[in-house]
Order: C-alpha cells, then structure tokens, then sequence
C-alpha cells in the first residue's frame, strides 16, 4: 500500500491530484482581499488547475513545452504553475522586477510558448519585446483591470482561458486526467534562472525526481502538516519559496498565506503568525532591527526589563547551544522572562507561534541566531542552491551550532572536496543548465555537483561556508581573505543593510557600504543631525562617522590585513529594479566591483605626505 | 550656506497625533525664488506655517537672518520681515481693497510709507486701484490673489511665503501671478518661498526647488535639473513613457534620483 503510493507521487502533477483528492474540503492556501483573508481549498485549486491546465490544452499546448510567468508571488501564480504541470508542461518563472530585455532574454532563451502576466504593467514590458519573441504563441492575464478595451487576439484572460478550459474539459474527458500521468520522475518539470552576478543567467533545469526527493526530506528534516500555517512571500521563480513552500506545502498539506505585497510582510505575518517560518537574512535582520529601534523609543522600565530578560535568554541559549541541561533555577528565570517580556517581543514579530524558523539563501550573522534563541526559538540555518533543488545540508533543531549550516539532510550527499568545495550527490541534483552544455559539464562532474562554495566539516558531520570560492580576495600582499565573514558580521548592524568588501590585488581592504534608509533616517533625527533626500543623508559627517563606528567594532574581531580600512557610502537608494540588487535585495559583487570603479578608485588613491 | 536668508533644520511639526512634517531641512538664499513641490498632504503648507509661527514645531530649528525663531509670535516674525500669502487668498471679504491693504501695514506706523507703498501696488496691479473701495469679498477670485499678494507686500517683507498662489485661477491668470511675482523678485529683491501645486509654472520661475512627500523631502536640486528628472516629469508635470499600447494606466515606483 505504503510502497503503491510512493509510486503515484513520483511527480509534481500527482503529488498535486493525489492531495486533491484526498484533502478536497481542506484549505491549502489563502490570500487577503479588500482586507479579510480568503480561504481556499485544495478542491477550488484543483479545479482552477485543471481549467487553466485544460485551457492551455485547448490552445494546442503539447506536454514538454514551456510557459512563463511573470508576477509577484499570489493564488495565481500558483494555480498557473499547477495547471501548466497538470497539463504535462514545463514551467519558467521570471522575477517580477526584471526589465523588459531581461523578459525578453529569458523568454527566448527558455523557449515558452505562452506567458502569464500578472497585470497591466507587466503586459507592458511582454508588449515591449513581444516582437522579438516569434516562439511565444498567447499571452495570458491574471487582472485585466484596465484592460477591458484591450482587443489583441494574442492577449487574453485567465478567467477567458478558464472557461475555455471548461469547454475543452467537457469535451475531452478523461484529458486531464491522461495528462497528470504523462510526465516521468525524471523528466524536465520547472526552469529556475539563477541571477548570474556575470553573464547571462543560465536556467536550472529541475526535474520532478528532484522536487519530489527535496520534498520528502524536507518533511523530514522539518515535519508539518494540515495544521501549519506558513507565509509565501518570497519570489515564486526562486527555488527557496518554489520548493520549500509551494511544493512542500502540496506535499504536506500545510496552509500558504500569500502577503498581500512586499511592503505588507511584517503586517500580514503578524496577522497569521505562522507555525513554521522560512525566510531570508535580511527579513530575520529587519524583524531584529525592527525590535531595536522600538526599544529605544520604550521608557526606562522597559529597557531595563529587556535586558534582564534577554539576558536570562542569552544564557539558557548557550546551554542548549553546549547541550548541557538549563538548570531548574535559570529554567523557571526564563519561563518567567518569556511570560513577562520576551513573548511579547516574540508577538511584535509574529513568531510566537512557531516551532521552528528556517533562514537561508544567503549566510546570516551567528548572533543573530543566538538571539532568536534567546527569545527561547529554534532557527535552522539550512544551505543549498537552485542547482541542488533546494536546502541539502540543516541544523538541527535541539543541536544548532549557529555560524553552521548544520549536517546534510536525509535526501542527499555532501562532502567536502580536496580543494575545499563543498560537493552534492543524489537524486536532488539538477539535470544541468539549458543550452549550456558546457556550463553543465563544468558543474556536474562525476556525479557529483560543484557548487563553488568553500567550506568545511567538523567531526559531528555539521558543514561550515567560508565562502564562494570566486569571491575570495587575494589583496597585493598575497594574503586569501574571505570576505562576506567580514560582510556578515556588518550587515548585524542596524543601519548597515549590506557592504562588499574589496581588496582584490590592493594594499589594503575597503568596502561600499549600503545604509538602512529608515533607520539610519531616525539616527539623523534623533540626534537633529539636518539633511534633506538619501544622498545628503549619506554624505552628513555625522552618518559617516556611524558607520566608520559599526565597521571599527567590526575591526576588532579580525587580524590586521583582514581589517576594512576604508570606506563609502552608495549614496543611491537602490530597489530591486536596480541591477546592482539581486531580487533578494542583496548586492552582485561583480556588478558593483564595477559599477562603482570610481568611487573604489577613490578610496585607494594616495595620500600626499 | 551662509548667504541663506531662511534655513529649516530637521523641521518637525504635527497635527495632534498626525505628524506632517517629519524633519525637513531646507535653505532659502537671499534673494531667490525656492520652490517646494509635493502633492496634496505632503507638508508644504505646513512648512510655510511653521515659518510664519502659526504652527510651533516640535523639533528643529528655523533661522531667520542668522537669528533663531521658530515658535514665536506670527505678529513678532512679521514685524522681523516675513509675510505669509496664505492659501485660498483669506482676505477679509466686508473691508474695502484698500482697507485689506492697510491691515497689512498693520505694524507699521510710517503712513506716507504706507501710502508709497499703497501706490506701489497699484502699479503692480492697476484693477486694485479701480477697485479701491469695494469690497473684498466682491473681487473675483484672480483680484483677491492680487489683493492678497498687495497685502503681503504692505509689510515690506524681506521674504514672502506664497502659498499656492495659482490656486483656482485660470492659465492665463496663473501665468499674470507669476510674471507679477517674479517682477516683485527682481525688481524689490525680495526673497520668496513658493509652495505649488502647478509644478510646471513654479519650475520656470523658480531658482531652487525641494520635492517634499509625507513630510520628508525626497529631493533637491536647482529648477533647470529638476524639470529633467525622470520622476519630477512623471509625477508632476504629467510626462510619460506611453508604452506599446499607448495607454498605461499603472504607475511606475518613484525612486527620486
């Protein structure tokens, strides 16, 4: 019985019908509209896949061909995925913040033969190129508010494509169904663009082997169920959110809570105060920082009640992180500091419901860990990537060493190679980039994948970064630094977003620093320090020395040669549209390396005597 | 900035718990035309009331000539060489065009001055003196902008606030405002903060210009770059990319660069 199931579930299309037909009545996602969150069952899913699915079959769509989708992370996006891989297809996502060449580069390249949009502004930039694009066959939109009048037989709506479907469903029974069991476990299921800091972006082609392994061990790793409540708010076309919520979710039946926007995040996490919480560093720095500042605006009692409580927190966190039993005494301090004031700490960020938050996609500071342990929560730092299919290697939870990225998980091989990379093996590993051949040889090579992180191992098998192995720094002086160790420890600070140390082939260490507007705004206006817009901000003497005081403190934890002697500010606010920002908002080495020649130039220039 | 007439540093001032100006700092050089553009609410007429004492602010500071004086009397900061043209003309509609006049010399006691300057504005706008002694409140709106502006000009300010001058006025009038409010610039050096929904006008007249949203100034620059920048063109002036179907409704994010 056990056995016959494992075999129904061997893809993405009938991992998705068998949990609809076993969970119909159930919720498996929702999304707030005019202001109430809307549930929706796995049955309403199951039919707007298979109409949307039906739909594109009904358009000729043939099984193996791909589809795009262009749109912030929603209920459409991943009805839209589900009914493409329903109907036997492929499906590619785009990032939202992308500019039309880069639609247009990633539409080509990946060979989609029909585009959903999200609305009337992403349309736009598909009309822009749409010339360019001679294989894209239908357009198909999720809002059509203002585009009523819009007559284009090659653009139409998804509610036009759903009744289209229905037709084409009445007609063809049995379709559907002969469709969910086409696709083979190790056929192509999704292509995820890696953000590519040099070069074009190269697309990961991930089979249904690859999702369906990840997700049993994830489920492993951090079990969950019907009950859970999770939020789905990181990009779609990212693998983190795509697996690890989306497809984990199928697999395990836990809720999705789409946020209403980006912007919303913090408010609609504490609305539903998710059971299990995944998400990037920024987002656990923002939370952090968050807490700070309101701290500092809180009258003395509760300052001084804060310390106190964090501090009972510290010290029950390092026993657990020791492994060595809370005594009594400090057991009851604790349960004391939470009644009284960590929980409400805990509630201000919507985590005190969760059994367990797990941070990855980029390295997170260690004390930042050790401070939502101190609020008495586990946080697993895991480490993957597209090509792996996800997370491979997770803490634990009752055994987090923070600065680890813990043990390999239970669906996968990791190990560490002579020359110091860290290696993957097993049915997780990707079937290779699209087009690129001889990219893919460079990656995938004996069975094993390369992937371009340095590393280490201790005797408990918990693997450590160091770093990606072409970001390491060779300065003049011969010496290897590693710098996101140094970056890592920066970004902690409140009003450092994120830095990139340079040095490659100079005397000495320097490093373009990114400020956090907000906070490093209410510093200005504490301390009635005057500036008008964000680049007068920068340039305050006062803002300069904050920031010399963070990277001063951070100094101090590294030898001399590893040491930031200089520094600059990046005195544009940049968002996510901006190339310089991965979609996850962190800064492309290379790309600012570049980009900023002339304000690094600066900082090497020689001082006349 | 020393030869800055008017300087607002970290300028913050609230209405009960709504704060609408969350710390603007701003300078105004002698003998200028200083814009502040920004939509409905974002703060500008509040700037302007903060200056002239209405409104005493929470934080920050307002130096006059060197001299510190937020939070003080309106009458005192008249007296110091402020005048404010306040929004929607506010003249007092049962006193005569002439008596309007002379309750902006209210603090001055020099009366052939007064009258000089009585006479002076009459030149400025003839159809006041036609209109001398009438009632205010029987001017059309355009005349009560003159007489507002007149009135302003009785106190023989050093820096006048104008706020929105163009406010319900035909182009043709808006554009007769204008040209009145930069010959009082040149032609009497005085110095003149302009507050503006009608971003286009302001721009050509002004000198230096602040972009203010939600009580924050996102932007500065002179006048001549401003009216180039992507945003100011968007989002003020009402230019943009048409895109491929020649009706985009959406916005684009304002980015202020």
């Amino acid at each position: 019985m056990e056995e016959k199931e494992a075999v129904a579930m061997n893809t993405v299309p009938k991992m998705f019908w068998h949990g609809v037909q076993t969970r119909g009545p159930k919720t498996i996602f929702r999304q707030k509209n005019f202001g109430i969150w809307q549930s929706v069952t796995w049955d309403e899913l199951g039919r707007a896949a298979r109409e949307i699915g039906m739909g594109l079959a009904s358009l000729g769509y043939q099984p193996g061909e791909v589809v795009s989708i262009l749109s912030n992370t929603n209920r459409e996006w991943m009805c839209a995925d589900l009914g493409a891989l329903g109907a036997a297809g492929v499906v590619n996502g785009i990032y939202p913040t992308d500019a039309a060449p880069q639609v247009e580069y990633l539409l080509a390249d990946s060979g989609s033969v029909y585009a959903f949009v999200e609305d009337e502004e992403q349309l736009d930039k598909l009309l822009e190129v749409r010339a360019k694009v001679p294989g894209l066959r239908r357009i198909i939109v999720f809002d059509m508010e203002g585009l009523h009048d819009l007559s284009d037989p090659q653009i139409i709506s998804l509610e036009a494509l759903r009744a289209l479907g229905r037709e084409y469903d009445a007609a063809h029974p049995g379709e559907w169904e002969r469709r969910i069991g086409l696709r083979k476990p190790e056929d192509l299921a999704i292509l995820v663009y890696t953000s590519g800091t040099t070069g074009k972006p190269k697309g990961a082609m991930i089979s249904h082997q690859n999702i369906v392994v990840t997700c049993e061990g994830y489920q492993a790793g951090f079990p969950q169920g019907e009950r859970d409540e999770r939020m789905a708010f990181l990009p779609l076309c990212h693998i983190a959110e795509r697996v690890g919520g989306e497809y984990h979710a199928i697999y395990s039946g836990a809720v999705l809570n789409f946020v209403e926007n980006p912007d919303t995040v913090p408010e609609n996490v504490r609305e539903i105060s998710p059971t299990v919480f995944t998400a990037v560093p920024r987002v656990w720095e923002k939370f952090y920082s968050g807490v700070l500042i309101r701290l500092k605006e809180a009258g003395p009692i509760q300052q001084w009640a804060y310390q106190v409580a964090i501090g009972i927190g510290y010290r029950q966190a390092r026993l657990r992180e020791e492994r060595k039993p809370v005594p009594a005494g400090l057991g009851f301090a604790f349960w004391l500091a939470r009644l009284l004031v960590l929980n409400n700490v805990r509630k201000v960020i919507g985590v005190h419901r969760s059994k367990v938050l797990v941070t990855g996609a980029a390295p997170i500071s260690p004390d930042l860990v050790r401070w939502y342990m101190a609020l008495g929560l586990d946080m697993v730092e895991v480490w993957g990537q597209t090509e792996s299919c996800g997370a491979v290697t997770s803490n634990l939870g009752g055994a987090i060493k923070p600065g680890s990225i813990g043990p390999r998980m239970s669906h996968a091989e990791v190990k560490v190679s002579p020359e110091g990379e860290l290696l993957v093996r097993g049915k997780t590993v990707f079937m290779g980039y699209l087009n690129q051949p001889e990219k893919t040889a460079e990656t995938l090579k004996d069975g094993w994948l390369h992937t371009g992180d340095v590393g280490k191992v201790d005797d408990e098998g918990y693997f450590y970064i160091t770093d990606r192995m072409k970001d390491i720094i060779i300065t003049a002086g011969g010496k290897n630094i590693t710098p996101s160790e140094f970056e890592n420890q920066l970004k902690f600070s409140p009003y450092i977003t994120d830095a990139v140390v340079i040095g490659e082939k100079r005397p000495y260490l320097t490093s373009l620093v990114m400020i956090d507007h907000e906070n490093v705004e209410k510093f200005a206006q504490d301390n009635a320090i005057p500036f008008s817009n964000y680049m007068s901000l920068c340039r305050r003497p006062e803002v300069q020395e904050l920031i010399q005081s963070e990277i001063d403190r951070v100094n101090k934890a590294f030898a001399r040669v590893e040491q930031v002697k200089k520094f600059r500010l990046i005195e544009q606010k940049l968002t996510a549209e901006d190339e310089e920002l991965t979609p996850t908002m962190k800064l492309k080495r290379k790309l600012v390396n570049e980009k900023y020649k002339d304000l690094i130039e600066s900082m090497y220039v020689r001082e006349a005597a | 900035m020393s030869d800055s007439l008017l300087e607002l540093a970290n300028i913050e001032a609230s209405y009960g718990p709504v704060q609408a100006l969350r710390g603007v700092t701003l300078a105004v050089p002698k003998g200028k035309i200083v814009t502040v553009l920004g939509a409905n609410g974002a703060g500008k007429s509040t700037i302007l009331k903060t200056i002239s004492g209405i409104i005493d602010p929470s934080k920050g500071q307002i130096r006059f000539e060197g001299a510190e004086i937020q939070s003080r009397d309106p009458a005192w900061i008249v007296r110091r060489g402020i005048s404010h043209v306040p929004e929607g003309r506010e003249v007092f509609p049962l006193l005569s065009v002439e008596e309007n006049l002379r309750m902006g010399a209210y603090t001055r006691s020099d009366a052939e001055g007064i009258a000089q300057d009585i006479d002076m504005v009459f030149g400025y706008f003839p159809i006041l003196r036609e209109r001398a002694r009438q009632e205010a409140g029987l001017l059309s709106g355009g005349q009560q902008q003159m007489l507002a502006i007149s009135r302003a000009l009785l106190a023989r300010p050093s820096l006048m606030l104008m706020d929105e001058p163009s406010l319900g006025l035909s182009p043709l009038l808006t554009q007769e405002i204008f040209r009145i409010i930069t010959r009082i610039n040149r032609e009497k050096g005085t110095t003149i903060l302009l507050v503006e929904q009608n971003a286009n006008m302001a721009l050509q007249v002004a000198d230096y210009g602040y972009v203010l949203e939600v009580g924050r100034i996102v932007m500065e620059d002179t006048c001549k770059r401003l009216l180039e920048k992507e945003d100011v063109q968007e989002f003020y002036l009402g230019m943009k990319a048409q895109g491929a179907r020649g009706q985009r409704r959406w916005k684009k994010k304002k980015q202020w660069r």
